[in-house]
């Protein structure tokens, strides 16, 4: 009876982490590029009981019962795929028409130095320098990064912003001159191991020598010729690729999932409460 | 004396167990490739009731001997014999994630001496040693691009070697090639177990044989289909509606041996408090 209620809150927790995640997909439904995340569950230990040591009758399945002790989240992937780009006429305002491709923010890292973060939500800004230069920054002030990793100054007094499919980003003076920026492209493969700093954020692990792995694997920078891969465009922003039928049907199993389990614990409990009334 | 008395008891402890496991069932209702589990219960071995007794010899001389007739079999109760998962299909479900790979039976041979269907697994590479075979679809790739199950075991290839890739971006067709830009690299590796009883059912929804000889590959083998669909997990196949019907069936079945528990309890009332009283 404990074991039926021990099965059933096990798994009631878990599904209440499957519930957060997919109430953190749908309210994320209207943030630019916001990639929505898959949680899937998977069986917790199976117990050996060996209870028929004295019935030496022959059976199918190996010796003994097993038992499970009910459900727990595996793992958690992001769904990489693009989502839709939603027109918005602004100079500033950029979208990848490619998966996997992520603008690079410089990010402080909260002991004066700074990181490398990496984010899909072009929306970005200009901001006054105090030497009177224009600081290309999204839309938390961070300044976005150019090919060379450094943040991106032009001078002050543009007209005119553009930028063309491969991220090389055009302002036009009054007098016709130009100032061009490379906009640092990387490309995301192995998507799973990277960090969730908040919902448009991802950024390499701080353990990534201790796992063993390539950062240039996991991230690819795209640079000289690799930058036709880069499919940028103008006034455009990408919308998140949250599937909100989906994710409805979704809650709608889990909770029905949370009642059963529940229910579970109910019918336990008035087992008990029948072992109770024996006498 | 009262017979009964402990075999009602073992009633209900059948019972008991029988709904812990219908618990786990409904746990696992979502969990990708889950199995349900079904249970047999079984009679403990009869035993021969003898009445023993005197008996006289009608002889001039009466010789008295002990008397010994058999008066016939009585069970002492049940138990909860074998536990063994019910291997049909689950449903498909779409997911949209390239490390999704859902395994379609086809058509699976019936063993003829057992009458068990066959089943077929995706193989993994068992930390300790051997192999481990899985139905739950719900593959990643990890930080040096090897595919893995959520718990990390290396899916293996038909040669039985761990598959590196790249990254996600990757295609698998119904016959279980893996395409790399239409490349083929690798070969999803299947199992077949004539008959999937014998194997004994893990945590993180893995079997294993009993004594930790490897299945053979399922491709080459005759009347062995299957194919594979990316892009989907396979479902559990717990049927909730059943799993309800049949712990609201457990719970009856123990209320009824409670029931009779209690009767045994007024029959050594009466026998103790009212036998033999004076007034």
């Amino acid at each position: 009876m404990l074991r039926t209620m021990i099965t059933a809150t096990n798994t009631l927790s878990q599904l209440q982490s499957q519930i957060d995640i997919i109430g953190n997909n749908l309210s994320n439904t209207g943030t630019h590029g916001y990639k929505a995340k898959d949680a899937k569950f998977q069986e917790l230990l199976y117990q050996q009981y060996n209870n028929d040591k004295l019935d030496k009758v022959e059976r199918d399945s190996p010796t003994g019962i097993r038992y499970g002790v009910g459900a727990a989240l595996a793992q958690t992937q992001m769904n990489w795929k693009q989502g839709s780009l939603q027109s918005t006429d602004r100079d500033l305002d950029f979208a990848f028409q490619e998966p996997k491709q992520y603008f690079n923010v410089l990010m402080p890292d909260g002991e004066n130095g700074q990181q490398t973060a990496y984010t899909r939500q072009g929306a970005f800004y200009v901001s006054p320098m105090e030497n009177g230069e224009l600081m290309l920054v999204n839309g938390d002030g961070y300044p976005v990064a150019n090919a060379g990793g450094q943040a991106i100054t032009i001078p002050d007094g543009v007209t005119d912003f553009s930028i063309n499919e491969t991220g090389i980003l055009t302002a036009t003076y009054p007098d016709g001159t130009t100032q061009q920026r490379e906009l640092a492209v990387s490309v995301l493969q192995k998507p799973n191991v990277m960090e969730h700093l908040s919902a448009t954020y991802i950024a390499m692990p701080g353990n990534l020598e201790e796992l063993g792995l390539n950062a240039e694997e996991i991230m690819t920078d795209l640079q000289g010729a690799d930058r036709e891969e880069i499919a940028m465009a103008n006034g455009m922003l990408e919308l998140s690729n949250v599937d909100t039928s989906k994710e409805m049907t979704d809650l709608m199993t889990a909770q029905r999932s949370y009642q059963f389990n529940a229910r579970s614990i109910t019918i336990a409990d008035q087992m008990m409460g029948l072992i109770n009334g024996i006498r | 004396m009262f017979r009964g008395f402990t075999t009602v008891a073992s009633g209900m402890i059948a019972q008991q167990r029988r709904t812990e496991l219908l618990t786990n069932n409904m746990a696992n209702a979502n969990t990708p490739g889950f199995k349900a589990d079904q249970s047999t219960i079984r009679s403990f071995p009869d035993m021969l009731m003898s009445r023993l007794g005197p008996t006289q010899i009608p002889t001039e001389d009466p010789i008295s001997g002990k008397y010994d007739s058999k008066v016939g079999a009585i069970s002492t109760g049940v138990y909860m014999q074998e536990t063994m998962a019910l291997m049909s299909q689950g449903q498909l479900l779409q997911t949209d994630l390239n490390t999704d790979i859902a395994l379609i039976n086809g058509s699976l041979p019936v063993d003829e001496e057992t009458g068990q269907t066959g089943a077929v697994f995706y193989r993994l590479q068992h930390p300790t040693e051997g192999e481990a075979y899985t139905r739950n679809a719900n593959f990643t790739l990890d930080g040096a691009g090897y595919l893995t199950n959520p718990q990390g075991l290396f899916v293996l290839d038909s040669e039985g070697q761990p598959i590196q890739l790249q990254n996600d971006d990757f295609q698998v067709d119904s016959s279980g090639q893996i395409l790399v830009d239409n490349v083929a690299v690798a070969r999803l590796g299947v199992s077949f177990s004539s008959q999937p009883n014998t194997l004994v059912k893990q945590d993180n929804g893995l079997y294993r044989s009993v004594d930790g000889t490897d299945l053979p590959s399922a491709y080459n083998i005759d009347n062995v289909t299957f194919s594979m669909q990316q892009g989907y997990i396979e479902g559990s196949n717990v049927d909730t509606a059943r799993t309800m019907t049949d712990m609201l069936t457990a719970y009856r079945a123990f209320e009824a041996n409670q029931k009779v528990l209690q009767a045994y309890d007024r029959s050594m009332d009466k026998a103790v408090n009212e036998v033999g009283r004076v007034n």
